[in-house]
């Protein structure tokens, strides 16, 4: 018996497991809890907070959503419909990381007490976006499905950008059941999360980088027969615009001159601009990373090059990540980061508050202008300025070839010139045809609510 | 009308919201005090040597014998050590018997046992017997009634019947709070299902802890801890599934007629001895049926379905195994029962394997590693064992893609928030919001998870109740394990020795996979919490298993599965 005795204490290597596994995890819990407990979809901050109820607002306070219990939603359908893609549904297949990245400030995490509180204090979230100006866009956005940004390129707010398909969280379709494909993609932040072929918007890239590296582009001419032969095939463009001034062609968009264009920077120096300008990086802020997009000239040919500088061939876009390339060039060269929470208070305390945040200049001062006038002159001469009353605006359509018998992606970016309207814009219409002629009423519609908004010092 | 309703919801709301913000703290207080008072003297009871008999050698020496289960050899590590050629390392085992008989048993000795000069196998020994080992002469003497006497009064000082109405008065009022924490945040629906599961328990114990009174059992701390497993148990299914506290209770109930039967059974060596076969049989028999008739759920082949009732048999095997694999000392000498053993093992295993279920396959070769060390006492013999656990482990990882997923799961949970760390990651986040006092009965999250109440209930009631409570549940297991492991040193025979430390390991396995794979130190590998999760086969087997732990418990009058001293002969004397 004294050997089973002995041999008993085998069980003290089981106990010493068990406390070894726990002391290790509660080690790791006093370590990382907080990081748990943020953690997007982390319960108790998303979908069922009781503790400590998050009031998600607009930038005129009105309620999008409170995170409590079973949530609530704003009163109208179509803000409704317009902000979920910004404060997340009820099962978290939306995420709202923006709200996740400010949750340690307000769920008030203690080891001792997780996110246990008795009584509320009231904590907001509040937005750059304006509730309106979403309902506005997604209105004029109809039946189309992309996306429709405003955002002020002085301060890096984001006002509106709304994403389509949506739906009313607080009568949620069929979705799963649905066949049409009326709901494909619909849990996307289209915005911040899609990539579309950018089309002849990246010509405003190409020409960044000419004005950038070519000494005197802008005395050149260019001749356009309808093709533009490179390498072993051609450029074509969809008609003869013949001889032309930079400023006409990229007015005409013309395809074979920004293919000579191409040409003349050279493969090596296109692909440098366009990482400079920063137009394919993924951009961070208020913990939403958006989706990096493409631009691959490792195995192309001259051919394949041209193509590149004209928005095809394998060039991807991110619709947020280009409007802040577009930005840049209303704010003379100086890019500002987006953001889209302006403040979080915790009863009335405020914990953070956004500050407009610039990062290093990407182009010349003298780009950036001759880019303003330029495309201030694409609406004179080609969108029609009567679109957009009262506002300079300086524009870009493209039309994003995507192969198959699917139409072309449409779409329209460009910025308000006036000082009184510093908005940089940016549509993205996914099948929709030709870019201005789709994108034109969408913007029109949008910057005219956001001029209205600003003229009666609702947004400011 | 509806204004009157309204302010009565209001008013129950801030009721709850106080009476909470109290159990946060009134809570782990009361559970810690009724833990404490359990648990003490389970790890501190008198463990000095009892002498049962004294050993006469014909130089006038007086060797105590210390157990009921005596080895005497050459080898150091016996209980009596005689260091002379002639006498094997293991030469013979003395053996004594509820009514106070000895026998004297050859453990394969080269040179043989006699008894009043007659070679034996086994004998029966009266008091001027002359036994010769190895040349050596001597006689046994038992102690005499008086001591005996004496010896149990010493034993029973510490255990009071007082000290434990206590525990289970504490129990009761801990219950009690509970089932008001509830009752106000619930519904008129669940109300009734929640009174009913708390009282349920209520009542079991007292009626169990009052049969003990009438049979003059005083130890009742190692089922206190049982109960308090079982009432946090049922504040899990009162959260989750309030629907199903009956089927909970009714586990209960037979799980509490399993403990008393297997108890019983274990009372009378020589009955437990035969039940063994009996056990043994039916261990794997109910593997067998399941291999053939089973159900597949979530991958593994370890449900059986009759009628309205669904079983996993592969539980109740694992209290048939513990019965299987324990053997008394004149037994274990014998090399050959180990072969058996292990035989018999590898068929449970393989059947197991055969089930993809491999949770409870590694539960059982626990199981089996300590019954083959305890047996063996070889490091040899378990290392060899572990390098085939590992070895068919890789294999059945290749076999099982599902088995594979929760290993690639493992230590990367954040990378998979969504997919194959989702219950992991949803536990920890649940843990942490709930701090460690909790955020209330009734106030989690995690009730909306699949498995809330069994595979990962750790994290539910970790959430509601705190991380302290979930703390002290795992302390109430290990307590039942170190008990079992301190009741090793005064065991009476290996039998229960064996048993108790065999059942304590199941139970302590099952509780570190558990635990340890809700937060993701192991691998999710699905296995119940003991006494804990919501699931009737798991619950039986718990109390089956206890019923061994109980057996060991050598106290005075402590355990019902360890028979009285006989009363009317002490009066004689």
């Amino acid at each position: 018996m004294n050997r089973i005795a002995t041999r008993a204490m085998a069980i003290l290597i089981l106990v010493l497991a068990m406390v070894a596994g726990l002391v290790f995890f509660l080690f790791d819990f006093l370590i990382n809890g907080d990081k748990w407990v943020a953690f997007p979809g982390s319960p108790h901050v998303y979908y069922d907070s009781k503790a400590s109820p998050v009031t998600l607002m607009d930038r005129d306070g009105q309620i999008l959503s409170v995170l409590s219990g079973d949530r609530t939603y704003a009163q109208d359908e179509a803000v409704r419909k317009a902000t979920l893609h910004w404060v997340g549904d009820r099962l978290g297949n939306i995420s709202v990381p923006a709200v996740g990245y400010y949750s340690k400030e307000f769920v008030e995490y203690d080891p001792v007490n997780g996110v246990y509180k008795y009584g509320g204090t009231e904590r907001n979230i509040q937005l750059t976006l304006s509730a309106s100006l979403q309902a506005v866009a997604l209105e004029a956005m109809g039946d189309y499905v992309g996306t429709v940004a405003v955002y002020n390129y002085q301060t890096g707010e984001i006002l509106c950008a709304v994403t389509t398909p949506t739906y009313d969280p607080d009568n949620v379709p069929d979705i799963d059941g649905d066949l049409t494909g009326a709901y494909t993609g619909v849990y996307v932040n289209r915005f911040l999360q899609s990539k579309y072929i950018p089309g002849s918007i990246f010509k405003i890239v190409t020409l960044a980088a000419a004005l950038e590296t070519v000494p005197n582009i802008r005395e050149q001419t260019f001749s356009c027969t309808g093709a533009y032969a490179v390498g072993s095939g051609e450029v074509t463009c969809e008609s003869i615009h013949g001889r032309q001034s930079l400023k006409q062609a990229f007015a005409n968009s013309c395809n074979c001159a920004f293919a000579q264009i191409v040409g003349q920077i050279g493969k090596d120096k296109l692909n440098y601009y366009v990482q400079q300008f920063g137009v394919t990086d993924a951009i961070t802020f208020d913990g939403i990373t958006t989706a990096a997009g493409n631009f691959d000239l490792t195995d192309a040919g001259p051919e394949s090059v041209a193509w590149s500088g004209i928005g095809q061939y394998k060039d991807l876009v991110n619709p947020c990540g280009f409007l802040m390339f577009v930005g840049s060039i209303a704010r003379n060269g100086v890019r500002y980061q987006p953001h889209v929470v302006s403040q979080v208070t915790i009863g009335s305390e405020r914990t953070y508050s956004a500050k407009p945040e610039s990062v290093e200049p990407i182009m010349s001062r003298a780009t950036a202008e001759v880019l303003q006038e330029y495309m201030a002159y694409n609406v004179t001469y080609k969108y029609g300025a009567e679109n957009f009353p009262g506002l300079t605006v300086c524009a870009k359509s493209g039309t994003g070839e995507v192969g198959g018998d699917r139409k072309p992606n449409a779409m329209f970016t460009g910025f308000v010139s006036d000082p009184a309207y510093p908005l940089a814009f940016m549509v993205a219409i996914e099948d929709g045809g030709y870019g201005a002629r789709t994108c034109v009423p969408v913007i029109s519609k949008v910057l005219q609510a956001c001029k209205t908004a600003i003229d009666t010092q609702e947004v400011g | 009308m509806s204004q009157f309703v309204q302010i009565f919801t209001n008013a129950a709301d801030t009721y709850l919201h106080v009476y909470i913000g109290i159990m946060r703290y009134l809570a782990p207080v009361l559970a810690c005090i009724l833990l404490l008072r359990c648990v003490k003297p389970l790890l501190t009871f008198r463990r000095q040597p009892e002498i049962w008999a004294w050993l006469c050698l014909e130089d006038g020496k007086k060797l105590p014998l210390t157990h009921w289960e005596n080895v005497i050899g050459r080898s150091k590590r016996s209980d009596i050590v005689i260091d002379l050629p002639a006498v094997s390392k293991s030469h013979a085992v003395l053996t004594r018997y509820d009514d106070g008989s000895w026998t004297v048993t050859d453990a394969g000795s080269t040179s043989g046992v006699r008894v009043n000069g007659k070679q034996v196998d086994i004998s029966a020994l009266q008091p001027e017997d002359k036994i010769e080992i190895g040349g050596i002469r001597m006689t046994l003497t038992p102690i005499s009634h008086r001591q005996e006497k004496r010896l149990a009064e010493l034993r029973g000082a510490d255990s009071g019947l007082f000290r434990n109405l206590v525990n289970v008065v504490l129990l009761s009022v801990f219950q009690l709070l509970c089932c008001v924490a509830f009752l106000l945040g619930s519904d008129s629906k669940t109300a009734a299902s929640i009174l009913g599961g708390f009282g349920g328990i209520f009542i079991c114990q007292w009626v169990l802890f009052v049969f003990y009174m009438v049979i003059r059992r005083t130890s009742f701390e190692v089922e206190t801890v049982a109960f308090f497993l079982c009432t946090m148990g049922m504040a899990a299914i009162a959260a989750v599934k309030p629907g199903e506290v009956a089927k909970q209770l009714v586990a209960l109930l037979l799980g509490l007629g399993v403990f008393l039967l297997v108890g019983w059974s274990l009372r009378d060596l020589e009955r437990a001895k035969k039940f063994r076969y009996l056990a043994a049989a039916a261990g794997l028999g109910f593997l067998v049926i399941t291999l053939l008739f089973g159900k597949e759920y979530y991958g593994a082949k370890n449900w059986l379905v009759l009628g309205p009732l669904s079983i996993q048999p592969s539980e109740l095997s694992k209290v048939c195994f513990v019965y299987a694999g324990a053997s008394t000392m004149d037994r274990i000498v014998n090399k050959r029962n180990l072969f058996l053993f292990i035989a018999y093992s590898a068929a449970v295993c393989s059947c197991l394997a055969l089930m993809n279920d491999f949770g409870t396959a590694l539960i059982f070769f626990t199981a089996f590693l300590v019954i083959a060390f305890l047996r063996s006492g070889s490091v040899g013999t378990v290392t060899l064992a572990c390098a085939s656990l590992g070895f068919a482990g890789v294999v059945a990882l290749k076999i099982a893609p599902h088995a594979l997923r929760r290993f690639s799961a493992w230590r990367h949970v954040w990378e998979n928030p969504l997919t194959t760390g989702y219950q992991q990651t949803r536990s920890l986040m649940c843990i942490a919001s709930g701090g460690l006092l909790g955020l209330g009965a009734g106030q989690g999250w995690m009730k909306n998870m699949f498995a809330a109440d069994s595979d990962v209930v750790f994290a539910t009631l970790s959430e509601e109740w705190g991380i302290l409570m979930a703390i002290m549940l795992v302390l109430s297991i290990l307590a039942l394990g170190l008990f079992a492991m301190r009741s090793a040193a005064v065991g009476r025979s290996s039998f229960y020795t064996i048993g108790a430390c065999t059942a304590a390991g199941i139970l302590l396995v099952q509780t570190i996979l558990n635990v340890l794979g809700t937060v993701d130190v192991l691998p999710l590998t699905g296995v119940t919490f003991p006494f804990v999760s919501n699931g009737g086969s798991s619950m039986i087997c718990s109390w089956g298993l206890l019923a061994f732990v109980k057996a060991a418990d050598t106290r005075q009058n402590a355990s019902f599965a360890v028979p009285l001293g006989k009363k009317r002969r002490d009066e004689d004397e």
